[in-house]
């Protein structure tokens, strides 16, 4: 089987790849970032859930929240059946969560490394405390948080791939199905070129934000 | 009239009495030097006086106005109000690293003061020119010297223009070569009749441009008077002390500057 063959199959999967990657990030990252200042909030009311989300998330496996989500919720007591989801929903639901929860740490460690003097210059100048987040904090956050989203980033592109755990099709779904049938192992080949590629790019994208952050 | 008033000014930190009962007063157009030995409890003072630290006992009036009155501040609003009324210089010049020169003086007008952008850009080319940066205006803060980064810093808190200018320490994390640029930018200001109060280890400034002086030591002010009673006293044994130091020190950096 030509690579051209093999890369119009794949091409298939890679629908429910980037999708999956989009989806994530474009809701985990703004999620992530709420829950940062919860999670850094005065108010222990507040706190706590958040730092015991991000401990849930962060310390069990992906694929047992994406199984949880799918294939567990629909067996709770009285509320499961309100929660059977599509299982392409499912997935994106559980990817969310569980980038929220990282993104979440990564930009409470960004918040940490501002630097106590630039809350009291903007409280000196009398800027409001939403003024303060929106101009001063998060521009000098999105700087320091760059490299480690760029890494998480490139991670998530990867774990796209779990998808094919609850029987959804993607990319590494279409190569395994065809190296059994075709008794080769160029379509590995061919996917690794695929992640590789859209890892490519995304690095690209984070130089770029990086040289357009570098104050 | 006082245009700041303090009295009985009360302040822990933790266990630690850093203001152990501070009375001040500051008139309009007065330039008022604090000085005196690390841990003297001179920069909380001033820190106090625009409500980055709060007081536990005492009361601070701002232009005949309560910030707080025996321990019991005004509300979050009126607080606001009063801290509008004074620009503050950092040690470490608190620029945001993020915008450049232009946009650090434009922030504060346009986003609290709601200024018109003409009448804002008029002032920032008015008060850069001032600080002699007006040919810095595109550069972010990095690419600025400390002196420069300073000297930014002062005309950023004039673009509101503040009835009081509180200065903690604005020389102090500068080479010593760079001092000399900010400290003639004070000296103007002091000539044009602003309200200053500036915790400061350079004598000589002090000497030269304060109208009063006061010595702070152990979270009290041991001693104030004119430049002239403060740097002539010789009976006060704290004071001859700690000028004592700063004599020598001078004359060490003299000497490490011709070695």
């Amino acid at each position: 089987m030509s690579i051209a063959n093999i890369s119009k199959i794949l091409l298939m999967g890679i629908g429910n790849t980037v999708t999956v990657f989009a989806v994530t990030l474009f809701f985990a990252i703004p999620l992530g970032l709420v829950l940062s200042f919860i999670s850094m909030s005065k108010i222990a009311l507040f706190r706590a859930p958040v730092r015991a989300f991000v401990f849930v998330m962060r310390g069990t496996p992906l694929m047992l929240q994406l199984f949880f989500v799918c294939f567990g919720l629909p067996f709770l007591p009285y509320v499961g059946r309100y929660l059977v989801m599509d299982r392409f929903y499912a997935a994106c639901l559980t990817f969310v969560l569980n980038y929220a929860a990282y993104f979440c740490e990564i930009f409470r460690g960004g918040l940490l490394s501002i630097d106590a003097g630039q809350y009291e210059a903007a409280k000196v100048l009398g800027l409001s405390k939403w003024q303060v987040r929106l101009k001063v904090v998060i521009p000098q956050m999105i700087k320091v948080v760059l490299p480690p989203v760029s890494n998480e980033s490139i991670t998530l592109v990867k774990d796209t791939a779990l998808i094919t755990t609850i029987g959804l099709t993607e990319t590494l779904h279409y190569a395994k199905s065809l190296v059994n049938s075709t008794a080769s192992v160029l379509p590995y080949g061919v996917a690794a070129v695929f992640y590789l590629l859209m890892t490519f790019v995304l690095t690209k994208l984070f130089e770029y934000l990086e040289r357009k952050y570098a104050f | 009239m006082n245009i700041i008033h303090a009295v009985g000014v009360k302040k822990k930190f933790g266990g630690l009495e850093v203001l152990k009962g501070v009375d001040l007063s500051v008139s309009q157009g007065e330039v008022v030097a604090i000085i005196g030995p690390s841990g003297s409890g001179k920069s909380t003072l001033l820190r106090c006086l625009i409500e980055l630290e709060r007081i536990d006992e005492g009361s601070i009036y701002v232009g005949g106005r309560p910030l707080v009155e025996n321990g019991v501040y005004v509300k979050e609003k009126e607080i606001k109000e009063i801290r509008r009324r004074m620009g503050m210089v950092f040690q470490h010049f608190n620029l945001f690293p993020h915008m450049t020169v232009w946009q650090n003086l434009l922030l504060a007008p346009l986003s609290v003061l709601k200024m018109d952008k003409k009448e804002a850009e008029d002032r920032a080319t008015e008060v850069l020119s001032q600080v002699g940066l007006l040919e810095k205006k595109n550069e972010l803060p990095k690419n600025l010297s400390g002196g420069q980064k300073q000297r930014v810093a002062i005309a950023r808190a004039l673009m509101m223009r503040p009835d009081i200018l509180l200065f903690d320490e604005p020389t102090s994390a500068l080479d010593p070569e760079l001092t000399g640029e900010v400290l003639s930018v004070m000296q103007d200001l002091a000539r044009n009749d602003a309200t200053m109060v500036i915790v400061t280890h350079e004598m000589e400034f002090a000497k030269n441009v304060a109208d009063r002086i006061i010595f702070m030591n152990e979270g009290v002010i041991a001693l104030e008077g004119t430049p002239k009673e403060i740097f002539e006293n010789t009976t006060h044994a704290r004071l001859a002390a700690f000028l004592a130091r700063w004599d020598a020190k001078e004359q060490e950096e003299g000497q490490a500057n011709i070695g």
